[in-house]
């Protein structure tokens, strides 16, 4: 197993907004499952992370959460994107593509002339 | 953003209800992982260890929560203020320290600061008051002259950045009422002066151009401080008649509450009041100069632009009439703001008085900071727990500024009283210098001017403080938190701190000494006269105007002098009474140039110049102005004898010098003489008497000429009375009978030689007082700070001490090698001081009176002292260093 990454700041609230939007409405274990899996469990999220996170972003509007029951009739928290949320998700994508690109351009090695 | 602060603030007043669904989520999230644990074949306790695990700790992560959930410091603010509070009460000798260096420090500022900021910085009552501007002419570098009627119309046409111009004239006249009749300072103004100034009238209305010219009936406007003092403020009083100088005047209104410049008055009149004023020697002499111009810049002008074109004005007016400005006298004109006019003479002195402020303020900060440098070390411990607890350096360096804020909050609120009690002292300083002195107060700016320096104060005071690093932290908790020697970067910082208070001291106390020593000086000044028991009193009988139109006024004038005289001659206690005018060690502000027979002036040289003093024949014998040479007057100089003078040393010098001027003749000359009531007819020196210092003790003396006061106009009459002791127990039976003489004559500047004396010390005693205090004050607090710095490294180096006796070192030199240390700052301190202090010193010339800003005494003896308080401040942590037992120390845990 390849060594455990710290997420970075900033990046876990787009990995949130992303698993909501392709999995739709979720709760806390299956989005913390849903993250390491997608970083092939390079990721550990632990409760300190994740929990503020999804406070913040409902905080800010970008998701809502509602109690509900879980596959096995567990009662648990959902959390779902709203639109502001969606148009969120698009503009940070966006910008996260843009600063890979130019980070990627910095870091590719210079082509002789 | 916004909502989700406003959202957290929302969590942080209303913090429970989530509290339960938050663990609720959480407990949930831990069943289902421990669920799929289960579920891939873990055994359910093993399952449950590795899901806790996965979480990382669930009260963390509640706590994170809460965090992001609320305000975190707000909650944890007011934790802070409980704890501050308790750890203070706890180290009470600590608080009290800090909390009363920085009142005095944060108080001395205040106060000075408001009258600083009602001085000079405040913006004028008067509309548009930047735009307003003083014009001052002044010749051979000193005396204001004022402007003639003329000039101010060449200023009028020809200067074309001014404005508007208008017209102001110091007057006295003698107001009548239906009960009392008394003298009062008014000045006349032009229409236009109140429209120039931008001031308005409180009540009724202010004079405009229709009441100027000779056809406008005499109409006043009361000065707010007029309108108290004689009117106590009755709004009844416009549209009043009083008698100003016996002339039927309206009172037309009050003027809004404004300084005054130049000179006071309780009413302003329209010109036509003074037939003086209206007459052709007032509006066609060029030399006629009574009239102060005061003047708006023109839209755009600049006040540079106005200073140029009035020098050409008065450039082409010296070429035109070289009589109106004789060569040599060095005639100057200049725009002056009136802002900087009226705070002009007070400005060096508050801003000495606001930087000596500062510096103890400099200091109270320095040794506050090194106490709480030696609290945190010795706290150290406390600290160290906290941190491993889980308190972070934020949390940490909150608590240490929650205390500062809290030290310097009840610091300021101390300092404000003293500011209080220090702003009605200096007030009455101010008085003296500036007319704006009226405006002194503790107002909001100020409140919040300390607010700021205290809250500054507590900033620095929170971060001077280390704090356990990540490093010490595992080390200090190893070592069982005991107390570490401060690390050596703290202790640089302690000990520049005291290199910078003995430095600060060693410039507060050289001013201190400089102006102690000028006020010496001048206390030492020989009035000139042979006694001080001599009591001088104005009784102005009648008007100058009333003298002019009646030659009989005037008889019946020195009729009742010399009855008053008489009478008081016969008081028992007095050996001499006399009658003259100005009284001694008082300032005739009559000028003229004079000539000596056979004399001819040098050319280029500025002439020859006296003030016109009056002298009965006992006036010099009662004054105690001791004869030189010649005579006094005698009865025998009389209206109808020849005419007689006697002048003082310093016109004997100036033009006969090295010669007996007895029997020469001389005689008053120039332009200035046409317009007054006196001749210049040739005049014979009978006496000279001494100089006498009568413009101020510091003052140069001038050339005096007296007349005989029977041969000259009563223009003014001062009873002159010297007894062999308790000169001032007379005042009561003296003034009985001037009041028994003259029932409605104003009486005024009752004064003892000793009290004009005092009152010319007065204003230099104060500074030398309030800058002393400060010197004495901050050189206090620097000595307890080598202390304390000392005291402290003694008992960081305890057991290093042991150590060094054990292996032989004897008390001497222990005692030798802490002195040496402290003596080491010491030094640099005086070192860094000095060469502060020749700055400072040069700074403050303009306020030192016969000591040189490097007076070597003052330089030498701040010094000593400083070096030898110094020392004995380093003995006493010495002592205790050499008094360490090393059996002791070393076998201490």
């Amino acid at each position: 197993m390849p060594p455990k990454l710290d997420v970075q700041q900033g990046t876990l609230a787009l990995m949130i907004l992303q698993t909501l939007h392709v999995l739709g409405s979720l709760h806390g274990y299956g989005i913390a499952r849903r993250i390491e899996e997608t970083s092939n469990h390079r990721l550990a999220l632990n409760y300190g992370t994740l929990y503020p996170a999804l406070l913040k972003l409902e905080q800010q509007g970008f998701i809502v959460a509602k109690w509900g029951a879980s596959d096995n009739n567990r009662r648990a928290k959902f959390y779902a994107l709203t639109a502001a949320g969606r148009k969120q998700l698009a503009r940070e994508t966006r910008e996260w593509r843009e600063t890979a690109d130019l980070i990627a351009a910095f870091l590719t090695p210079a082509r002789e002339i | 953003m916004l909502r989700e602060w406003i959202i957290r603030l929302r969590g942080f007043l209303r913090p429970s209800p989530d509290e339960t669904e938050l663990h609720d989520e959480m407990r949930a999230h831990l069943d289902m992982e421990v669920a799929e644990l289960v579920r891939r074949g873990m055994a359910p306790e093993a399952a449950r260890r590795e899901a806790l695990l996965r979480a990382g700790g669930l009260t963390q992560a509640e706590e994170a929560v809460r965090d992001q959930r609320g305000v975190p410091w707000l909650a944890n603010l007011s934790a802070d203020w409980r704890f501050a509070y308790r750890a203070l009460t706890r180290a009470r000798a600590f608080s009290a320290m800090v909390i009363l260096t920085l009142a005095l420090g944060l108080g001395a500022n205040t106060a000075i600061f408001s009258v600083v900021r009602a001085v000079l910085l405040k913006p004028l009552p008067h509309e548009d008051g930047d735009r307003l501007v003083y014009l001052r002419q002044t010749r051979d570098g000193g005396e204001n002259l004022a402007f003639s009627v003329p000039e101010v119309r060449e200023v009028r046409e020809g200067v074309a950045a001014l404005g508007e111009v208008a017209e102001l004239s110091n007057w006295t006249v003698t107001m009548q009422r239906t009960d009392v009749t008394e003298r009062i300072p008014i000045a006349l103004v032009s229409g236009n002066w109140f429209r120039v100034m931008g001031l308005h009238a409180l009540l009724g209305r202010v004079t405009d151009a229709g009441n100027d010219g000779p056809g406008a009936a005499p109409v006043a406007v009361l000065t707010y401080n007029g309108w108290m003092k004689h009117f106590g403020g009755d709004a009844s009083v416009v549209g009043r008649t009083v008698r100003l100088d016996g002339k039927p005047t309206t009172v037309i209104g009050v003027l809004q509450p404004a300084p005054f410049f130049p000179g006071n008055a309780d009413a302003l009149a329209n010109l036509v009041l003074s037939e003086h004023h209206m007459s052709a020697t007032m509006v066609e002499g060029r030399t006629h100069r009574m009239t102060e111009v005061v003047a708006r810049l023109a839209p755009g002008a600049t006040n540079a632009l106005a200073q140029t074109q009035l020098s050409a004005v008065f450039a082409r007016l010296r070429q035109a009439y070289p009589d109106a400005y004789p060569a040599g006298s060095n005639f100057h004109t200049a725009v002056v703001p009136f802002k900087a006019v009226l705070g002009e003479r007070a400005e060096l002195t508050l801003w000495l008085l606001m930087s000596a402020a500062a510096f103890v303020l400099i200091i109270a900060v320095a040794n506050v900071a090194n106490l709480s440098l030696m609290r945190s070390v010795r706290r150290q411990h406390e600290l160290v727990v906290r941190a491993s607890l889980g308190a972070g350096a934020g949390r940490l360096r909150r608590l240490l500024l929650a205390e500062n804020l809290m030290l310097a909050g009840a610091g300021a609120a101390l300092g404000l009283l003293v500011a209080w009690a220090g702003v009605q002292l200096l007030a009455e300083l101010a008085s003296r210098y500036s007319p704006r002195a009226a405006e002194v107060r503790l107002d909001p700016v100020c409140l919040a001017f300390a607010v700021t320096l205290a809250f500054g104060a507590s900033l620095v005071l929170a971060f001077v403080g280390a704090l356990p690093g990540e490093g010490n932290v595992a080390a200090l908790v190893l070592s069982g938190g005991r107390r570490s020697s401060a690390g050596r970067s703290r202790q640089r910082v302690q000990r520049s701190l005291v290199v910078v208070q003995v430095a600060v001291s060693v410039v507060l106390l050289a001013g201190a000494g400089l102006l102690t020593r000028t006020m010496l000086r001048l206390s030492d000044v020989q009035t000139g006269l042979r006694t001080e028991e001599v009591l001088s009193l104005n009784v102005p009988l009648v008007a100058p105007s009333e003298l002019l139109r009646s030659p009989d006024a005037d008889r019946a004038a020195k009729v009742r002098y010399d009855q008053m005289r008489r009478e008081i001659a016969a008081l028992p206690g007095v050996r001499e009474a006399g009658i003259g005018s100005p009284g001694p060690l008082r300032a005739s502000d009559v000028l003229f140039e004079v000539k000596a027979e056979n004399h001819p002036a040098t050319t280029g040289e500025p002439p020859a110049r006296a003030e016109l003093r009056l002298a009965g024949p006992e006036f010099f014998d009662a004054g105690g102005i001791p004869m030189v040479r010649g005579r006094a007057f005698s009865s025998t100089d009389g209206p109808g004898a020849a005419l007689a003078v006697v002048i003082n040393q310093a016109l004997a010098d100036r033009l006969f010098p090295g010669e007996d001027p007895v029997n020469r003749r001389i005689a008053w000359t120039g332009e200035l003489l046409k317009f007054a009531p006196i001749s210049g007819d040739w005049r014979t020196v009978v006496g000279v008497v001494a100089n006498t210092r009568d413009g101020g003790l510091d003052a140069v003396t001038r050339p005096a000429m007296y007349q005989p006061f029977a041969q000259t106009l009563a223009l003014g009459g001062t009873l002159v009375i010297r007894a062999d002791s308790g000169v001032a127990n007379l005042i009561p039976s003296v003034t009985r009978i001037v009041r028994r003489i003259a029932p409605s004559a104003p009486i005024e500047d009752v004064r003892t030689i000793a009290q004009i004396r005092d009152e010319s010390v007065a204003p230099r005693r104060l500074n030398a007082v309030l800058v002393s205090s400060f010197g004495i004050l901050a050189a206090f607090i620097a000595m307890v700070g080598i202390a304390g710095v000392l005291a402290f490294a003694v008992s960081a180096r305890t057991n290093e001490i042991g150590i060094r006796m054990s292996l032989g070192a004897d008390s001497m030199r222990v005692q030798r090698m802490i002195v040496q240390e402290g003596g080491t700052l010491l030094a640099m301190g005086l070192f860094v001081g000095t060469l502060g202090a020749f700055v400072v010193s040069g700074l403050m010339r303009g306020l030192l009176w016969g000591v040189a800003p490097n007076d070597p005494l003052t330089f030498v003896g701040v010094t000593v002292v400083l070096a030898a308080t110094g020392l004995v401040a380093c003995w006493i942590p010495a002592l205790r260093a050499a008094r360490i037992d090393p059996a002791v120390t070393l076998r201490a845990p």
